[in-house]
């Protein structure tokens, strides 16, 4: 309790104050691990179990986070959206969102929230190709990736290293502006035209990625991507 | 008479009852009902009297030209339902997350207390 964390620019932030965000749905196996990991430094974390079949409460032990429930399934976009209003009703001063499939490294989010605590930028997207800090990617998840970062670009007009990376940190002022309608997994390309609309300064950190196996099976595939693709250009014309 | 008339003809009258007995309706809903109801049944009597209106407007036959029509009102009943599913969908959204939202389990350590 009260403890300080010293960041790497030395300005002493209170980690309760940061809010992890971690949606998850049937992440039954690897959930308990992850926030294990998670909650090491002193980060409040904000669990949001996206409707899983089995209530994820009950393979949580002995953790200090706060549980939401959707009552059903929404999605991870409408799950993330869930736990930043939630974050920001408790007095939120950073938010961090972080997948709960055991593929992003807990060391890192201090590493996101750098350039966020020294005011250098509003949001910090992880990024898996700066860096060189991928490890052992599939090539096929590369090819979906690489086309999905000339989308992101030709929608937004900001070609990042990376596209759909669950690990960013974001201040304040961005969790406010950023209000994620697409439920699905198309709101990784939403945030980006979102924070270009409301003119936010980003930026990009390297972030480490595990395949495992399990995150390769739970992750997207080729169809998922066609998916987010219809999601995406559908919802332009319907808002 | 033949019996795709018949058949149609039945189509329209079981569709019109069910519609009015099952939606208690607005008068002006009913006469656009009894309206549409009415053309078509017309149409289906004289079939040949389509192939004036198609000759009309350049196509050849009158069924080609019911085809072609009904292809773009399809497409703008999809459209139309698309955006409702996207509006309910939003609608349930809200609700689920406010209900997450006021339904938050605070878990320290070993206790369980709720908000």
């Amino acid at each position: 309790m009260g403890f300080i964390i010293i960041l790497h620019m030395s300005i002493p932030i209170n980690p309760k104050f940061v809010f992890v965000i971690v949606p998850a749905f049937n992440e039954n196996a690897v959930i308990n691990s992850v926030i294990e990991d998670v909650s090491k430094p002193g980060y409040t974390i904000v669990l949001v179990d996206d409707g899983s079949e089995i209530s994820l409460l009950s393979a949580i032990k002995k953790k200090s986070i706060i549980y939401l429930r959707h009552k059903i399934n929404l999605g991870q976009g409408a799950a993330l959206q869930t736990g930043i209003e939630y974050a920001l009703e408790r007095n939120a001063e950073y938010v961090v969102t972080f997948d709960a499939d055991g593929q992003h490294d807990a060391n890192d989010i201090e590493k996101l929230l750098n350039p966020i605590i020294n005011n250098k930028a509003d949001i910090a997207f992880g990024s898996r190709f700066i860096d060189g800090s991928t490890q052992n990617m599939p090539k096929g998840r590369n090819i979906i990736i690489q086309l999905a970062r000339i989308f992101n670009f030709l929608i937004t007009g900001f070609f990042l290293s990376d596209a759909h990376n669950g690990m960013r940190a974001m201040n304040k002022k961005a969790a406010t502006l950023i209000n994620l309608k697409e439920n699905g997994m198309a709101h990784a390309s939403e945030i980006l035209s979102q924070v270009k609309i409301n003119k936010l300064r980003f930026c990009e950190v390297p972030v480490n990625i595990k395949y495992t196996v399990y995150s390769t099976k739970k992750g997207q595939n080729i169809w998922s991507s066609f998916r987010i693709l219809f999601d995406i250009i559908l919802n332009k014309f319907f808002k | 008479m033949n019996g795709i008339q018949i058949l149609l003809i039945t189509g329209i009258i079981i569709i019109f009852l069910y519609y009015v007995l099952k939606f208690r309706n607005a008068l002006l809903d009913l006469i656009i009902l009894v309206a549409f109801s009415g053309v078509g049944i017309f149409f289906i009597l004289f079939p040949e009297k389509t192939n004036i209106i198609a000759h009309k407007l350049g196509v050849g036959r009158g069924a080609d030209l019911l085809f072609y029509s009904c292809i773009i009102f399809f497409l703008f009943i999809i459209l139309k339902l698309f955006a409702r599913i996207r509006r309910l969908e939003e609608k349930l959204t809200d609700l689920v997350r406010q209900q997450a939202k006021s339904d938050a389990i605070i878990i320290e350590k070993e206790s369980t207390s709720r908000m």
